[in-house]
């Protein structure tokens, strides 16, 4: 991390922990203890299996989730002042596209709740979606496009509103492998182009080390950080990366630091 | 496996798997039933089967012609009958969206309000006809205007619960994040009701009007039953019954019919506009 | 999260809203009985009403008003249960005729929606004079309006059946009786209790209808009789919260029978008991 340390600190996690109360009334920690410092314009992975907690720290970041003990803090300010000053992109699961609007006024959505007025709003739809290769499909409905196409559409929404950060949670795990592809080699390309601070929330180990500079491994019962293991992997990332020795090694580096043992 | 290929198809089959004739046959044979049932119902081969006469039920062609005589006197029933469904269906209908949104807006009440309002939908008509009149006696001098009020206010419960239940669930069943998503644009509530729960509740809107449209016709017709003004198509159907004239209610009924069909069809054309850009 | 208030249940808002609506009618009555000159024919007070239900005065044929209601709500909600019952082996009946043979569902699905257009309660007056019996009419008008929602429901539920499961199916090499006793009809199940919902209410509305058309008693003949005076106005009152009240609980009833035969419900139930956190 040495290389990191003269960056400036965007996001800056301190002792975090979230408890849910489930329906038996029964204390269920879903994070614990997780201390954690991102950089401005870095891309971090947050990995894990099912449970650790890690939706929860990225909703945590997002002031979706309240956490019931410990601190963030982003350029000094609470997630909350962030996100009321509308500085988040977030990308979902799903696309969430409204289906009564078209693509293009998807993209629109955000920047018309933050009052752009028209030509810049119509400008910079069009911008994103051509960033995105949708550019044909702007006057489509959601319906009529397939689930990495809407998902797409669901990037070039959070990129729009030219967020200083941009929040992840899955945004790839339902779709087919070559469609991912092609959506990682988009994303690593607009992430250069726009160089915005990138937290990524995944339960895929390839996925993680190919796309980030540091990859925060996540473990279960209770959810907690376990380990946070540095991508060397030149930038700009390739697909051929993924089959040279180093990426192999990385992978399994990541796989090992997992806690718990049983997955 | 190759005596399966080889496997000769049987008539139906080859006929079930043509697609040609299975769209031909979607049309062909309701229509030939519906035939089949005009000629029985002609040919006096239905008033057997009921054991009645044509006194009672009428041949179609007497029907026709007893419809085609009175077409001064049905259009003005029916003006009646469709003016008091409509204004009934339409202000019940703003006052159960109204009362949806509420809900929305403040759920630890307005949910057990629209338990309320569920359970006014299943009060039968009969009951609530004539309290409607009475509570409207004074609105008026007129006999035709203040029964109509409680006749329009009967069929405003009507519809009025049917959107209410549906409008609630169009305004709080979202896609799943997309409140999420709003929340991470600092989205003010007004804001999120205007471009989410609004639009998402427009589909929902037209579920509940495919029930309210039927139901408040219906409605109507019975609470021109107990109405004190006469008029109307259901109260036409009964008075000439109590005269004996079958054949006049029976043009009175066909005429329910056709509002009944003819309101359908203006709702479905009034959808495929409003939710053409719903896929 | 905290344990779950009082004031979160659904029940305690329920409960708001009834003390509001009784409220709200208190304060009409005591309104109309200053201004109008025969207030009980408008509003009377709830307690009115009450005392009128557990009054021992006889008000027609030497029966209390009480009695009244009740042996008439007999005959009526006899034929509109009968009406019912027979509406829904129809509907369902027709329903699998219509899944087993695409013919028939040509012929017959068109018309099915049809009649949910037709205004049946309309047809009422005359399918009294074509049978001539009020008894009889009342069982087939509840029958038919019982028959097209259960119908339709019905047949959505078997065609909500997804391809996966014919195929599951196809490759145990099901015979087609199995794939309906053990696929199609358990699917079908909660469609057909959708549909019962809206028929019950439907069938009593339709057999008190029936009863205003001809004076052979049943509540709405009743009805139609203490709104004329022929005797005490708190009779047509209490038909009035009598009827509502079954009208209600009919669907409610429904809700019941589905929750005690549906197995996913007892299993929701035994689940709901043990469950663990998430």
């Amino acid at each position: 991390m040495s290389e990191t340390t003269e960056r400036e600190k965007e996001i800056t996690i301190e002792d975090l922990g979230v408890t849910f109360r489930d329906n038996a009334g029964n204390d269920v920690q879903a994070l614990t203890g997780v201390n954690l410092d991102i950089y401005k314009g870095e891309f971090v992975s947050l990995l894990g299996p099912s449970g650790c907690g890690k939706t929860t720290l990225l909703r945590s970041v997002a002031d979706l989730q309240e956490p019931t003990e410990g601190s963030i803090r982003i350029s000094g300010m609470t997630p909350k002042e962030v996100r009321l000053e509308q500085k988040f992109g977030f990308v979902f699961q799903q696309p969430v596209l409204f289906n009564w609007r078209t693509v293009k006024k998807n993209v629109e959505l955000p920047l018309e709740i933050m009052y752009y007025d028209k030509e810049e709003r119509s400008k910079r739809a069009d911008e994103m979606l051509e960033m995105v290769g949708l550019k044909e499909f702007a006057n489509h409905f959601p319906r009529q496009l397939s689930g990495g196409m809407q998902q797409r559409v669901n990037i070039a929404r959070a990129f729009g509103i030219r967020p200083e950060i941009l929040l992840m949670d899955e945004p790839f795990s339902a779709l087919d492998e070559f469609t991912k592809e092609k959506l990682h080699e988009d994303l690593l390309r607009i992430w250069r182009q726009t160089n915005k601070t990138v937290l990524f929330v995944t339960h895929n180990i390839q996925e993680a080390v190919f796309l980030s500079d540091r990859v925060c491994v996540l473990s279960p019962h209770p959810g907690r950080l376990s380990a946070v293991v540095d991508i060397d992997l030149p930038r700009p990332r390739r697909l051929d990366m993924k089959d040279t020795s180093h990426f192999n090694e990385l992978v399994t580096k990541v796989r090992n630091s997992f806690e718990g043992g049983s997955l | 496996m190759a005596h399966m290929i080889k496997r000769r198809k049987s008539f139906f089959q080859k006929m079930r798997e043509n697609e040609k004739v299975q769209s031909i046959s979607t049309v062909v044979l309701p229509v030939l039933l519906g035939i089949v049932i005009l000629a029985l119902w002609q040919g006096q081969q239905l008033h057997a089967l009921f054991h009645t006469d044509t006194f009672t039920l009428p041949i179609p062609t007497t029907i026709g012609e007893i419809f085609i005589d009175n077409l001064d006197k049905i259009g003005k029933n029916t003006v009646s009958t469709v003016v008091v469904a409509l204004i009934g269906l339409i202000l019940g209908s703003l006052l159960g969206y109204g009362i949806a949104v509420l809900a929305a807006v403040f759920p630890k009440f307005g949910k057990g309000g629209l338990s309320i309002i569920g359970a006014f939908a299943s009060i039968p008509v009969v009951a609530l006809a004539p309290v409607l009149n009475n509570w409207t006696k004074d609105v008026s001098k007129d006999a035709s205007v203040r029964s109509m009020v409680a006749k329009i206010l009967v069929v405003m419960l009507i519809a009025a619960a049917d959107m209410g239940l549906n409008a609630y669930r169009g305004l709080t069943e979202l896609e799943q994040y997309s409140e999420d998503l709003m929340a991470t644009y600092a989205a003010k509530k007004r804001v999120t009701f205007l471009k989410l729960r609004l639009p998402n509740s427009l589909p929902y809107v037209f579920t509940a009007l495919k029930v309210a449209v039927p139901a408040s016709i219906m409605t109507t017709i019975v609470s021109e039953y107990f109405a004190e003004y006469i008029t109307g198509i259901g109260r036409q159907i009964r008075e000439n019954i109590v005269l004996a004239q079958y054949s006049t209610a029976w043009a009175y009924i066909l005429t329910a019919c056709l509002i009944g069909i003819a309101s359908y069809v203006i709702l479905m054309i009034v959808q495929s506009i409003a939710l053409r850009n719903y896929h | 999260m905290q344990k779950k208030k009082i004031t979160d249940q659904n029940w305690f808002s329920v409960v708001c809203w009834l003390l509001l609506i009784v409220a709200a009618w208190e304060i009409g009555a005591i309104v109309v009985a200053h201004t109008k000159r025969s207030p009980e024919n408008i509003l009377p007070h709830l307690y009115q009403i009450l005392a009128a239900a557990l009054s021992s005065a006889k008000v027609s044929g030497g029966m209390t008003a009480s009695r009244v209601v009740l042996s008439s709500a007999g005959a009526t909600l006899f034929r509109a249960l009968a009406g019912f019952i027979l509406g829904m082996i129809l509907g369902f009946g027709f329903a699998l005729l219509m899944k087993l043979s695409g013919v028939i569902e040509k012929l017959a699905f068109p018309y099915l929606m049809l009649i949910q257009l037709i205004p049946v309660l309309g047809l009422a007056p005359i399918i009294l004079a074509i049978t001539g019996d009020i008894n009889q009419s009342r069982i087939v008008i509840a029958a038919i309006l019982s028959f097209y929602p259960v119908a339709t429901n019905t047949l959505e539920g078997f065609k909500s059946v997804d391809k996966d499961k014919y195929d599951l199916m196809y490759t145990y090499a099901a015979k087609k009786s199995t794939i309906y006793t053990k696929v199609l009809i358990p699917t079908a199940i909660p469609y057909f209790f959708t549909g019962l919902k809206i028929a019950a209410p439907m069938a009593i509305t339709a057999s008190i209808l029936v009863d205003t058309l001809q004076g052979d008693g049943g509540l709405g003949c009743m009805l139609s009789q203490s709104l004329k005076h022929a005797m005490s106005i708190y009779v047509f009152w209490l038909i009035v919260f009598f009827s509502a009240f079954i009208g209600i609980m009919s669907g409610y009833l429904m809700s019941w029978i589905e929750r005690l035969v549906s197995p996913e419900y007892r299993g929701s139930r035994r689940a709901k008991a043990g469950k663990g956190g998430d």
